[in-house]
């Protein structure tokens, strides 16, 4: 499948591509790398013109300066409400993926009514979870974000999930059944662990889904529990804007979910082709 | 007896299996749904501590004749038609280069994903610095190349755009790796045929490529459609719906209705005309990922 390099003006034209490709790579990261440089600037350097691009003596105070302006507990809320929800997505929608694709309940009618409820919009959602969650006293806590973010996420894993367990053969599984396990044996000692990849993409996707969650982290938390995206919006309200902190924790934010990113991408591409490309 | 009671069992297993989800999801979303439809024919002002009355259409009346409701449809067609039309001729650029390289091709598409994988609001953040009218970058290099400085959070006509092209950076990557994927699942020798044939690179492009993609096209900007609608953290960080209320989107102007002015009757009719866009849309999308799954 590897394309020969021709002659001599393909070269030209593949080096012309890759040029092309760094200039565009170095527009879409200089925001980025801006907000990153930003973090390790001090005041002075800040407030300036011309504007300082690369910091004189980049330390880390803002990054503490910033952990203890609620970037800390933000860290802790937002890995406690994105690593359940992850879970409860992935237990939650690996069974009902199972079902649908071994047993064919429901039909396809089934499948894309869960579908459907990503689509929702979630000011849509939240308005009447918003008055639900008041009369249960659930305003402010981390169970009402886990629920309510996992719903949003429980209809993705059950579509990449699906996919998974369509294309893996039910002879193991019968040979299971026979030798005397029973349905939930099969499912979880046999499918389970040869969907390996299937798991891994839906908990990543999840995980960065729950882990960047703005609206609802804003219209059901106040003080109890404070997401980082909830924090850093604090931040930029204060009368004073502190440039430095904000990006320090901006970055602290964005650290796990590029990591995963990068190690992840091959499951990264693929969930996201999902639906629009065929296999 | 007993053989009886395992048959059944089994049975019931493919709806033991669906039951947490399906009943998660009617519990935290079609329940409150049918609530809030209830919400969306009462006067509730929750600020003022009445209870709920019951006023029929009337929040829906109000809102058809309330101007900045359709402000903020208007900029949120503005977002649809610029941000999500952008993002489809940058990303098809994009993807069409990507698709050209031999080597590093996984890596350099995961780099070009990172704007989207990071959150909303530290897209806000870093945007609100660069735009910043006298110690931002991008005024820095506008004016280092002779043109005026731009007030683009602070003046009504740049503050929509603003939000747009923060948008764009952040989803153009979308598009992008939506189309590669398409691109590279048509196989090599149709455009090699093509080539044989005499057809120019153009002509490949416009009569091989582009039909062969059209699914895959019209499925990206579908979803993007339907994420326009939500766009509610770029909004916050950057602008707050304003100057005035020129940058105002639906989901923003349904937070301030919902969560700053306590109107929740309304803020229930004004998420239902959403609902029914949405579905709308949803519709188009799932009838055609159908028909493409039963080809």
């Amino acid at each position: 499948m590897m394309r020969k390099w021709l002659s001599k003006k393909d070269d030209y034209w593949i080096i012309l591509i890759f040029a092309v490709i760094g200039f565009l790579l170095l527009i879409f990261l200089s925001p980025m790398l801006w907000m990153f440089l930003t973090a390790f600037k001090d005041r002075g350097e800040i407030f300036t013109y011309p504007p300082v691009f690369i910091p004189r003596k980049p330390d880390f105070y803002t990054f503490v300066h910033g952990l203890e302006l609620g970037g800390a507990k933000g860290i802790l809320d937002t890995t406690i409400i994105a690593g359940s929800c992850t879970l409860i997505s992935l237990a939650v929608g690996a069974l009902a993926a199972y079902s649908l694709a071994r047993f064919r309940i429901g039909g396809k009618n089934l499948a894309f009514w869960i579908l459907s409820v990503r689509m929702l919009p979630p000011i849509a959602v939240v308005l009447p979870l918003f008055i639900f969650y008041q009369s249960l006293r659930w305003l402010d806590t981390y169970q009402a974000l886990i629920i309510t973010n996992s719903v949003m996420n429980i209809p993705f894993a059950v579509w990449i999930l699906k996919g998974f367990f369509e294309e893996l053969p039910s002879d193991l599984e019968d040979s299971a059944l026979v030798d005397g396990c029973n349905r939930f044996q099969a499912f979880s000692r046999i499918s389970l662990p040869l969907v390996a990849p299937g798991l891994v993409a839906t908990a990543l996707f999840c995980f960065i889904f729950s882990w960047n969650e703005f609206l609802f982290a804003l219209i059901l938390t106040r003080s109890h529990v404070r997401p980082l995206t909830v924090v850093i919006t604090s931040l930029i309200g204060g009368h004073e804007i502190l440039w430095g902190e904000i990006s320090a924790v901006g970055t602290m934010a964005s650290i796990p979910v590029i990591a995963l990113a990068i190690f992840l991408q091959r499951y990264l591409v693929r969930g996201l082709t999902l639906g629009a490309v065929k296999g | 007896m007993k053989e009886k009671h395992k048959v059944n069992w089994e049975k019931a297993m493919p709806f033991l299996f669906i039951l947490p989800c399906v009943g998660i999801l009617l519990a935290i979303s079609i329940f409150p749904l049918i609530y809030s439809l209830w919400l969306s024919f009462n006067s509730w002002e929750l600020a003022m501590g009445f209870p709920p009355e019951f006023i029929g259409v009337g929040n829906y009346i109000r809102l058809f004749l309330e101007p900045r409701f359709w402000n903020a449809m208007l900029n949120t067609g503005r977002v649809l038609l610029f941000g999500v039309g952008s993002q489809f001729l940058i990303g098809l650029a994009i993807a069409i280069l990507l698709d050209k390289l031999i080597r590093g091709r996984t890596l350099i598409t995961t780099l070009f994903l990172l704007p989207m994988v990071i959150a909303p609001v530290v897209v806000g953040c870093t945007w609100r610095q660069i735009y910043h009218y006298e110690y931002g970058p991008l005024n820095y290099i506008l004016r280092g190349v002779n043109l005026s400085a731009i007030p683009w959070l602070s003046n009504p006509n740049f503050s929509l755009s603003s939000v747009i092209i923060g948008d764009t950076w952040e989803w153009t990557p979308f598009m992008m790796v939506v189309i590669l994927a398409g691109l590279q699942s048509i196989p090599e020798e149709l455009r090699e045929a093509a080539a044989i044939d005499g057809a120019s690179n153009w002509k490949i492009f416009t009569h091989v490529l582009l039909p062969l993609l059209k699914p895959v096209i019209i499925v990206a900007i579908l979803i993007r459609v339907m994420d326009a609608f939500k766009l509610f953290d770029l909004v916050v960080l950057l602008t707050q719906g304003g100057p005035g209320e020129s940058s105002e989107t639906i989901t923003y102007y349904n937070y301030l209705v919902g969560f700053k002015h306590f109107s929740l009757g309304y803020a229930a009719a004004l998420s239902y005309i959403q609902l029914v866009v949405i579905i709308v849309i949803a519709n188009f999308f799932l009838r055609f990922l159908r028909e493409r799954e039963t080809r």
